[in-house]
């Protein structure tokens, strides 16, 4: 009787042993793209992006994801263009990881090093500096990933014979829940 | 320092709730995007093209006074535009729909534009050929005939109020 109770306790508890430590969800995001021509100003806006964070041994992984189609420039247009140019029917998905150490969530300044997914290239960006405010369960993170057209080997649209400037700011908007 | 690695603990696309069927891409998707863009760019190319013998075109529009020859030309050079307007027309209805879109800022003014230049494009050579007519019968420009010049003010200024809408933000 008794080695059935132990095989029941071990069997239950396992999981528990080998789960990660903490959670964090993605709760609500912003991720803003902008692009830069002589006769335009863009801005690309995304709602839609998920993310996950899992903690272990003092760390966390986090992965943040977005589908490329939705971002909004407001001209569905151009939208298909960028689409186009970024390969989102071949690569539909931008994906964003990063480990950071589980005690950053206590800092107001947040260096991280990212790999960015996208077009079909993975590109790394080193010491991304993120801003953090929050407390309790919440943290809000921003920041502004410094991407260009050329990183990512995407071949610049132009308008009028006259192509986009290849610096790709990406501005990101995020609140995280410890769950 | 913060070094981004995947390891058994670290989430993945499935875990944020994609499916397979969202994170994997198609070629075929891609080739229908490539295909869409290449006609879209000759349409452009086409279209710009064009706004150089309308406005010639334009320029050499007969007086009323106006001889067999400076008619000639002027229809001559009217063809040319036609011709150019409706392969510039053709790249963009051929260029594949992508589903699921629905159009959305600049293009949706010029695509309604197309409504009046193209129909400006049909009616304006049909008007210019019964005006020349009624001219070499030596009779002056009368009738649905004398609108020719009109429709094809409305026209020029559609076509090119349609390549402003999609280059300059308003």
């Amino acid at each position: 009787m008794n080695w059935k109770l132990i095989v029941a306790v071990t069997v239950l508890t396992l999981p528990a042993i080998g789960h990660a430590d903490g959670h964090w969800g993605l709760e609500s995001s912003t991720l803003t793209y902008h692009i830069s021509h002589p006769l335009h100003q863009i801005d690309g806006i995304s709602h839609a992006a998920r993310g996950q964070g899992t903690c272990h041994e003092g760390q966390c992984d986090f992965l943040i994801a977005a589908p490329v189609k939705s971002f909004d420039s407001g001209d569905s247009n151009r939208d298909l263009h960028m689409l186009q140019v970024t390969r989102g029917g071949q690569y539909p998905i931008v994906t964003v990881r990063t480990r950071l150490p589980e005690s950053s969530s206590a800092s107001s300044a947040i260096s991280a090093d990212l790999d960015i997914q996208f077009a079909g290239q993975t590109v790394h960006y080193a010491n991304v500096r993120l801003e953090q405010t929050g407390e309790g369960k919440l943290r809000r993170i921003t920041g502004i990933v410094p991407s260009t057209v050329s990183d990512f080997k995407i071949d610049p649209p132009s308008l009028l014979a006259v192509p986009i400037k290849n610096e790709m700011p990406v501005k990101v908007e995020m609140t995280w829940r410890s769950e | 320092m913060n070094t981004p690695a995947a390891n058994d603990s670290a989430p993945s696309l499935g875990d944020l709730g994609f499916s397979p069927e969202q994170t994997q891409g198609s070629a075929a998707d891609q080739a229908q995007l490539d295909k869409r863009s290449h006609m879209l760019k000759i349409h452009q190319r086409w279209g710009l093209a064009t706004t150089v013998p309308m406005i010639a075109t334009l320029l050499v529009a007969p007086s009323n006074k106006s001889n067999t020859s400076a008619r000639t030309l002027h229809a001559v050079l009217g063809g040319i535009t036609g011709d150019m307007y409706f392969t510039t027309a053709f790249y963009a209805i051929r260029a594949p729909r992508i589903p699921g879109t629905k159009d959305k800022g600049p293009i949706r003014v010029h695509k309604i534009l197309a409504w009046i230049h193209g129909p400006g494009m049909i009616l304006t050579p049909i008007l210019g050929a019964m005006a020349d007519e009624q001219r070499n019968a030596g009779q002056k420009v009368h009738g649905i005939a004398s609108f020719h010049g009109p429709v094809a003010s409305i026209t020029i200024a559609a076509y090119l109020a349609s390549i402003l809408a999609v280059s300059i933000k308003f």
